[in-house]
């Protein structure tokens, strides 16, 4: 009785079989293939409805995306966008290699930006960018890095996160922030309260590196530390700065005990909860992003708390002011059904200073543009304006594009780990190791 | 375990394997009592003190949830509504039933006719699809995922369950192996008496074997239904990219990524996703049992 | 397949053609999903293939495999579990199930208290177990009180994989009712006749009981070993609920956490293949799985040959 249903089973399945080498649909039309519409792009479009995807899932956040959409809801009423919250990096990667691509999907990091630009996962915007007279200057160097790979530009920033510290002032005993390493290693052992037996009530600072924002690549700043040599294979093992970052962290870990500092660690709320260590003054300084000052402001009003730049190397005092950033990133993936669209709506959401401005107030993270930095209507305060400053100061790094993704930091931040419990012997030699890893990896991928 | 070793006289334990004739005093006798249902008691406190565990932190209010308290301060039912109010519960609860209940259903009527050849047909090679069964049964699924997705991903079927659903017409190696194993121990005499009196084979196997193979047929259903309620990974590889069609198994694992701190919800969560399969398993017990007998035993 | 060959004569021509029939869907099956998967697996791993471009790159995967050191990592994993967790496992089921043997009353109590653990779905059981098992939970608590310094359990490189061991343990029903069953059908006369000997019970279970449940013994580990092979789903939810934080959406993870102390085969393949897409790479660590699985599969394979003469009525 099955039998019909079986054959036909039976031969899409073969069908399947003999051309499954090639996987991904074609047909779909690619961005800036035809010669855009002449006339005003809003009259020119044909309505439309398009998917975007981001990542964000709580309430509010959700609400601020549809709130910036709404300016591009009334300059195209044809075109319908239909929003899905919460959707990860992996779920894009693998919905487009699938031919299941949304129109317009958006992701929290850069990671996978090179392996997205090569792989045309995302389309290359190079052309309609220019079709569209759209100036690139108008982002500030560093963003532009971190969103194209190997000339290929194929998603655009759409807000940024940048690193720094927060103090938290009646921990501070009257002390200013410190600007370089050895005035952060002073205050912390000044600060530190901790008990006959050494265990750590209050920690001026948390030196680990499993501690929830101590990566290296937001550590690299503090020592101009680069990952990569200017063809792709790594600098790590080469550049003295990661050499001068690690032993500066072991003194200071060394200094607290590292069983200690673990099970303070392990004593601490979740970063992402109202127990945050920072909010309880259990730590008086920390590195953290932009967005801790709106977490302040929801979840812990009562601490009197500073921002600063991150301390730098005492040998390197031009570096202060910067810091670490990376951000969102936004772009039109393979397979869009309405490529043009969907590239409309991109613009609008990376180019258009209300949208930027309405996202960034409501969010709390740096708008992108120079001209959404500076408008009016942009709420800020000293501790958000000392993050929009870390921004746009040119010795702020990102992490550059690799078609490694976040095996290079896995690895680098694996190695630390075990350098910070002592369990590396040869500085020199682990390090070499961690760069025969990132260049063999790389030579897996095709870098 | 420690039992295994307890120098104890098998005389005294007049269990169901060893009952041989009462020997020795009887004082040996009641301790030999006490001292194995201590440990059947202490053993059970293991098994089910978890279950317990997670119901009563079901009911806690957060702050308490993380505490390690054992019992709640105030019963908050209300964490119950709350979860179908954060999550797409009932959403997973239907796509998990489809995947279920189509699997099963697809397995059946695919593997039955399978497992009835390869019992009762003569033919050369049986015992080398035998083998092949076997294989296909031992064959971690891991081994051939990435040509499988591409042929899913061709048919532009990843991104929803019938990757995992459509498989189920072709034949499950695990079910046909239970089943053949049962099939084979059915006398040849009432295949032969249903020939003579002029059945097809078709016949044959829907009024005579069928229901004599009912209790395998059950066990290798239920077994079925279960995999695909508690799997994991085949959701994960075809379906995690599509939000509307996860099951639960998906659903509960991201449910506590999304509300890492809310560990009373989670519990909760997780509670009524264990709740349908521990009521299903009190009705169909018998059943359980038998079947899994059935896959070690016949040697 | 001598045995076949030598099959009596009586055998009617048709049924091949028939058996062809019936089977076909099977067939089907085992050439879309199983033969061509191998061989594909085998074609694309002389590829670099990310689902976009293909291009042959020769052993380049398998030179890789050689530095991979999480590959390693995840290998050695997975032998500790087969090498721990699959013993433990088929101890502790066959130590329940002769304990039910032993009781006198409350046998169908018990039973379904031991069994009801296995069926709870994997991904339920294992976020309840590191819940369990956090630092402030019950079961510290306990050991704390009894004077034993608990471990972190999940957050401990060194303890979680005995934590999932523990896992494991607790999911024992299946081992335990295919052992109940062994131990039931051993002849009751054979210990009768020993206890007359006067054998104590050590020796009756290890001259009368073991022998005896053997077969089982050895389809219980075989199977406990392929299923070990196969390690996927508790480890990753066990790590990513320890790991809590960097779980959250945008956040890339990378399984094993602790330190990659779950870190499986199994894992480490579905992660290089569908979420690195280096699929080429990926089908290398498949045949590899597939060669540790192959070399079990025959042990029981040989096992099964012995029983199938039984079968053939």
């Amino acid at each position: 009785m099955h039998r019909r249903f079986l054959t036909f089973a039976l031969a899409t399945l073969t069908a399947a079989t003999l051309t499954a080498c090639t996987a991904g649909t074609e047909s779909a039309p690619a961005l800036g293939s035809q010669p855009r519409p002449s006339g005003s792009a809003s009259a020119a479009l044909p309505a439309s409805t398009i998917e975007l995807w981001h990542g964000f899932s709580a309430p509010a956040e959700v609400k601020a995306f549809e709130d910036a959409i709404a300016g591009f809801r009334t300059k195209f009423p044809q075109i319908t966008v239909k929003l899905v919250k919460g959707v990860q990096d992996d779920q894009i990667t693998q919905a487009v290699r699938g031919g299941k691509a949304p129109d317009v999907a958006s992701s929290f990091t850069t990671d996978n930006v090179a392996q997205w630009c090569r792989s045309g996962t995302f389309q290359d915007l190079t052309q309609v960018i220019k079709q569209d007279g759209i100036d690139l200057s108008v982002l500030p160097e560093v963003s532009r890095s971190y969103t194209e790979y190997e000339g290929r530009r194929c998603v655009m920033p759409l807000l940024a996160d940048a690193y720094g510290l927060y103090y938290n002032k009646a921990l501070m005993k009257g002390e200013q922030p410190p600007r370089t390493l050895s005035e952060l290693t002073a205050l912390t052992k000044k600060l530190t309260v901790r008990d006959a037996d050494g265990t750590i009530k209050v920690a001026g600072f948390m030196p680990s590196f499993q501690y929830y924002e101590n990566t290296a690549s937001h550590l690299a700043p503090m020592v101009g530390a680069t990952w990569y040599k200017p063809d792709g294979t790594s600098a790590v093992g080469s550049d003295p700065a990661w050499k001068e970052l690690l032993r500066w962290q072991k003194e200071l870990v060394d200094w607290f005990g590292y069983d200690k500092l673990e099970k303070f660690r392990k004593s601490l709320g979740q970063e992402w909860s109202a127990d945050h260590p920072f909010y309880k003054g259990k730590i008086a300084m920390v590195l953290d992003g932009e967005w801790r000052n709106a977490m302040l402001a929801n979840e812990a009003k009562d601490v009197d708390y500073g921002t600063a730049p991150l301390p730098v190397s005492d040998a390197k005092p031009d570096l202060y002011g910067g810091g670490f950033t990376a951000g969102t990133v936004i772009g039109v993936p393979k397979g869009a059904k309405n490529p043009q669209a969907a590239w409309e709506l991109v613009k609008y959401l990376t180019t258009d200073t209300s949208a930027l401005v309405t996202l960034s107030n409501a969010l709390r993270n740096v708008p992108t543009t120079k001209a959404s930095l500076e408008s009016p209507d942009l709420v800020k305060d000293a501790n958000f304006q000392t993050f929009l400053d870390i921004f746009a100061h040119p010795k702020t790094i990102t992490i550059p594009a690799s078609v490694n993704s976040t095996f290079n930091q896995d690895s680098l931040q694996e190695f630390m780990v075990r350098w910070e419990k002592g369990s590396v012997t040869d500085l020199d030699a682990g390090l070499a190791a961690v760069d025969k890893r990132f260049d063999d990896k790389l030579k897996l991928s095709g870098g | 375990m420690t039992a295994l070793t307890t120098p104890a006289t098998p005389a005294t334990a007049a269990a169901r394997p060893a009952r041989a004739p009462a020997r020795g005093p009887r004082g040996r006798a009641v301790l030999y009592w006490i001292a194995t249902h201590a440990l059947a008691v202490a053993l059970s406190l293991m098994f089910v003190g978890p279950l317990v565990f997670v119901a009563l932190t079901a009911v806690m209010t957060n702050d308490q949830a993380l505490t390690g308290d054992l019992w709640p301060r105030t019963w908050n039912w209300s964490n119950f509504a709350d979860v179908f109010a954060k999550s797409h519960l009932l959403a997973w609860v239907g796509n998990t039933f489809l995947y279920a209940g189509l699997g099963t259903a697809f397995m059946l009527l695919s593997s039955i006719p399978v497992a009835y050849a390869m019992a009762r047909f003569r033919f050369r090679g049986r015992k080398l699809a035998f083998l092949a069964v076997i294989t296909m049964m031992m064959l971690p699924p891991q081994v051939v995922a990435v040509p499988v997705y591409l042929i899913w991903a061709r048919l532009d079927l990843t991104g929803t369950l019938w990757p995992l659903i459509l498989p189920m017409l072709f034949g499950d190696a695990f079910s046909i192996f239970l089943l053949r194993q049962f099939l084979v121990t059915i006398p040849r005499e009432y295949t032969e008496a249903a020939k003579v009196d002029g059945c097809s084979d078709f016949r044959t196997l829907v009024k005579v074997i069928l229901p004599m193979a009912r209790p395998a047929i059950a066990a290798v259903g239920l077994f079925q239904f279960f995999y695909c309620w508690n799997d994991y990974y085949g959701p994960l590889l075809y379906a995690q990219t599509n939000e509307a069609n996860w099951t639960l198994s998906l659903g509960l694992a991201s449910f506590r990524a999304l509300h890492s701190v809310q560990w009373n919800l989670t519990m909760a969560a997780t509670l009524l996703v264990m709740a349908p399969v521990i009521i299903v398993f009190f009705f169909a017990q018998r059943v359980f049992i038998e079947g899994v007998t059935l896959t070690g035993v016949k040697g | 397949m001598s045995t076949v060959h030598a099959a009596p004569p009586r055998w009617r021509r048709g049924e091949g053609l028939k058996a062809l029939l019936w089977m076909s869907p099977w067939l089907v099956g085992f050439a879309v999903f199983f033969a061509y998967p191998l061989a594909a697996t085998v074609y694309f791993s002389f590829y670099r293939y990310d689902l976009f471009t293909l291009e042959f790159v020769g052993l380049d995967n398998y030179r890789y495999f050689l530095v991979d050191d999480r590959a390693w990592v995840s290998i050695k994993n997975t032998l500790w579990l087969v090498a721990l967790m699959v013993p433990a496992q088929v101890l502790f089921g066959l130590g329940v199930a002769w304990l039910l043997t032993r009781l006198k009353s409350g046998v169908g109590f018990f039973r379904t208290v031991f069994y009801l653990p296995s069926l709870i779905p994997v991904v339920a059981g294992t976020v309840s177990f590191v819940f369990l098992l956090n630092p402030s939970g019950p079961l510290n608590q306990f050991l704390e009180f009894v004077g034993i310094a608990a471990p972190d359990w999940f957050g401990d490189k060194d303890w979680s994989k005995p934590g999932l061991t523990m896992l494991a343990m607790w999911g024992i029903g299946n081992t335990m009712m295919i052992f109940l069953a062994a131990l039931l059908d051993v002849p009751k006369h054979l210990y009768e006749a020993a206890a007359i000997d006067g054998a104590g019970a050590w020796r009756q279970f290890r001259s009368i009981t073991l022998p005896t449940i053997s077969p089982v013994l050895m389809f219980s580990t075989v199977t406990g070993v392929i299923y070990a092979l196969q390690y996927f789903t508790q480890a990753m939810i066990a790590s990513r609920v320890a790991a809590g934080v960097t779980d959250s959406p945008g956040t890339a993870f990378v399984p094993g956490y602790p330190e990659l102390s779950t870190l499986t085969l199994a894992q480490w393949l579905f992660h290089v293949g569908f979420r690195d897409f280096s699929m080429g790479y990926a089908c290398v660590l498949a045949l590899l799985l597939f060669a540790f699985s192959t070399v079990f599969t025959l042990i029981l394979l040989r096992r099964f040959r012995a029983f199938d003469e039984g079968g053939d009525r």
